[in-house]
């Protein structure tokens, strides 16, 4: 293993930690807005960027405390999430997910569902593709069918199957 | 009070939340039975369909999936050695044991009594207490409302993990997440990177599920390729004379369970610690204890789902969730307009007994569907996780989206759920985080009425106007100092 990819999770969350803090409280004038004056006078007994100010500075000096804890061991001699197999199904598993947020809105609750289903199904160890085709088919038009009409709640769709969906209910 | 008592009894008599309890209990325990699935994924995952139902439905629903889950949790702990739940971990140490003696039957026989008679008792006990408390806290002004909340965050930093540094970091970004969006005095644009989507701050639910249940999922899918050895429910049923040596096991773990309950941050795997340790310490023989002893499995059982109402008063009196699955509560009572805290008492003070009431109720049926339902929930076992995942996530996504709409919202459900895996694998516990990000806009709140009563002279007001004030602010370093020393100890 090299030396960055021996780098541990605890390492990089500290390190980003410290990275946000100091980004923040410097460009502290640009992210919080002026608060609102009337007279000259301010409208609130407190500046907006002062709460901010003390968690990000507290944030700053505990992450850097943090790191001065941690100087011995900030790399590790085992990988990340386990490593191995393990790991990649967890890679896998994000990516599809990822796919699966940016799609739903764009093409829908059941065809996104339906694939995202099957595939993450498959990472997971099944290998059974009756069962696969029949929880990633079955179970979306479940949950659809319980939302719309035992909630009423909507989820995003298609408007072709919307259009089916609404004449095979409302006739 | 009595009046709201009387009122808030006949509200919990519906069919329709009686019906949602008998629901949440069993898919608490169908999710608890399942190695490697947790109560808190249940809850996250089915705290969206909690919005969608009148708050005696919903809220009651969700207390069912939280007392069927812990209970399920020892399903998987007495027959495969796999708790499901931290809060199982005693369980199974005992349980197993039993199992491998071919007396799987006597233990999920004594672990679901004992489960009820201290959840039961621990719920008669949160209904009495609960009102006095939130009296008291009625009389609380900003400061002292500050210094209470200030102190329950560092207690459950103090109390959440291992490192107590570590857990102040995520508190205090967990504020900073809070800080995102509007701010609550005056009303002007932080933190938002000038992202429209960002203007009304993160939304709760996301970032809920994506830390809690998004990570198990992901740990559940890293531990499918681990076999277990499945063992059936064999042996006879628990007989009177075994129960009658358990009666004294399972009052003082109730005592304990309900006095760890009350604090913020210790919750179920403490409680159950204790009760286990003050039962082998307390007992004749405690050299059975490990080796299949069932006084073991009561001890830990009746601790663990103790605390379960108790861990309300904390959160309707001050609106400070104890643990992860309260700040699960804590959103659906929010999301149903019911926010937490000593107005609630005076607004809805009907509704919140008669979700109490229902909380006992649940206790009565919680008995009747475990008992006849354990040999169902012990095949559930060996069902594939394979097969389950991709439900839990679609249940996951479908539940991030419908509260607000808004695609972003899945977005930061995945990012969440990225940041929830980083953390545990870098140790760092995400409930400071999340509770930070909870209580952070009351307490700046609060925070920012202090400064203004105080006026010129902060110093004078605090010692000479605010003593109760003054009071918590020192007392909160030395009880959170004697509460790490405490759970220090209780690790090791």
């Amino acid at each position: 293993m090299n030396r960055l990819s021996r780098v541990s999770a605890e390492t990089w969350l500290t390190l980003f930690f410290v990275v946000l803090s100091l980004c923040c409280l410097a460009f502290m004038s640009q992210l919080v807005a002026e608060s609102k004056v009337l007279f000259g006078r301010s409208l609130t007994p407190i500046q907006p960027t002062l709460f901010p100010i003390i968690i990000l500075s507290a944030l700053g000096v505990l992450s850097l405390w943090q790191i001065w804890v941690m100087r011995s061991h900030w790399l590790s001699d085992e990988p990340m999430l386990m490593g191995g197999k393990g790991f990649r199904r967890v890679v896998f598993l994000f990516a599809i997910m990822l796919v699966y947020a940016l799609a739903m809105d764009t093409v829908g609750f059941f065809i996104s569902s339906a694939i995202a289903m099957g595939m993450i199904g498959f990472v997971a160890g099944n290998r059974v593709v009756v069962q696969i085709l029949l929880v990633s088919i079955v179970a979306p038009v479940l949950l659809y069918l319980v939302a719309t009409r035992g909630l009423a709640v909507s989820l995003p769709e298609l408007s072709v199957i919307e259009f089916a969906y609404a004449g095979l209910f409302n006739r | 009070m009595i009046e709201q008592f009387t009122d808030g009894f006949a509200m919990a008599l519906r069919f329709d939340t009686l019906l949602m309890i008998i629901v949440g209990l069993f898919s608490g325990m169908l999710v608890g039975a399942l190695p490697g699935f947790t109560t808190l994924m249940a809850m996250a995952i089915l705290l969206p369909l909690s919005f969608f139902l009148d708050p005696l439905v919903g809220i009651p629903f969700l207390l069912g999936v939280y007392k069927g889950g812990i209970f399920g949790g020892s399903i998987p702990a007495i027959l495969v050695s796999m708790p499901g739940t931290g809060a199982a971990v005693a369980t199974s140490i005992d349980g197993y044991k039993l199992t491998q003696k071919g007396q799987s039957r006597k233990a999920l026989d004594i672990a679901l009594f004992s489960s009820v008679i201290g959840d039961t008792a621990s719920d008669i006990f949160t209904v009495l207490l609960i009102f006095p408390i939130a009296f008291l806290v009625m009389q609380f002004g900003p400061p002292e409302l500050f210094a209470v909340l200030l102190m329950s965050l560092i207690i459950i930093v103090v109390t959440s993990g291992r490192s107590p540094l570590k857990g102040l970091i995520m508190m205090f970004f967990g504020f900073w997440l809070a800080q995102i969006g509007t701010d609550p005095i005056g009303g002007v644009e932080r933190f938002t990177f000038g992202l429209f989507e960002l203007k009304s701050g993160i939304p709760l639910l996301p970032m809920l599920i994506g830390v809690f249940a998004l990570p198990e999922i992901a740990y559940a899918l890293m531990r499918t390729d681990r076999v277990q050895s499945i063992s059936k429910l064999v042996g006879e049923r628990l007989n009177r004379d075994e129960f009658r040596r358990c009666v004294k096991t399972i009052r003082r773990s109730t005592v304990i369970g309900t006095a760890i309950g009350i604090v913020p941050g210790l919750g179920q795997v403490v409680a159950a610690m204790m009760g286990y340790s003050a039962a082998k310490n307390a007992s004749d023989h405690p050299e059975t204890f490990g080796e299949g002893e069932i006084e073991g499995v009561a001890a830990a059982e009746a601790a663990n789902n103790a605390v379960n109402g108790p861990t309300l008063v904390p959160l309707l009196t001050l609106g400070i969730p104890g643990d992860n699955v309260t700040a699960i509560l804590l959103g659906a009572f929010v999301a149903q307009g019911l926010r937490p805290g000593p107005q609630l008492f005076e607004e809805q003070g009907a509704t919140v007994f008669a979700i109490l009431i229902a909380m006992v109720f649940a206790n009565l049926l919680f008995l009747v569907i475990g008992y006849f339902s354990i040999p169902f929930f012990s095949r559930i076992v060996t069902v594939k996780s394979g097969l389950l995942i991709p439900i839990v996530i679609m249940f996951a996504f479908a539940g991030a989206y419908v509260f607000r709409s808004d695609p972003t919202d899945l977005l930061m459900l995945v990012g969440f759920g990225l940041f929830g895996l980083l953390a545990r694998a870098g140790k760092f516990e995400v409930m400071p985080m999340v509770m930070g990000f909870i209580l952070g806009p009351p307490l700046e709140y609060a925070f920012g009425q202090t400064v203004a009563m105080a006026g010129t002279s902060p110093l004078s007001f605090v010692f000479a106007d605010r003593p109760g004030m003054l009071g918590v602010l020192i007392a909160t370093p030395i009880v959170g100092y004697l509460l790490w020393r405490r759970m220090r100890s209780v690790r090791s």
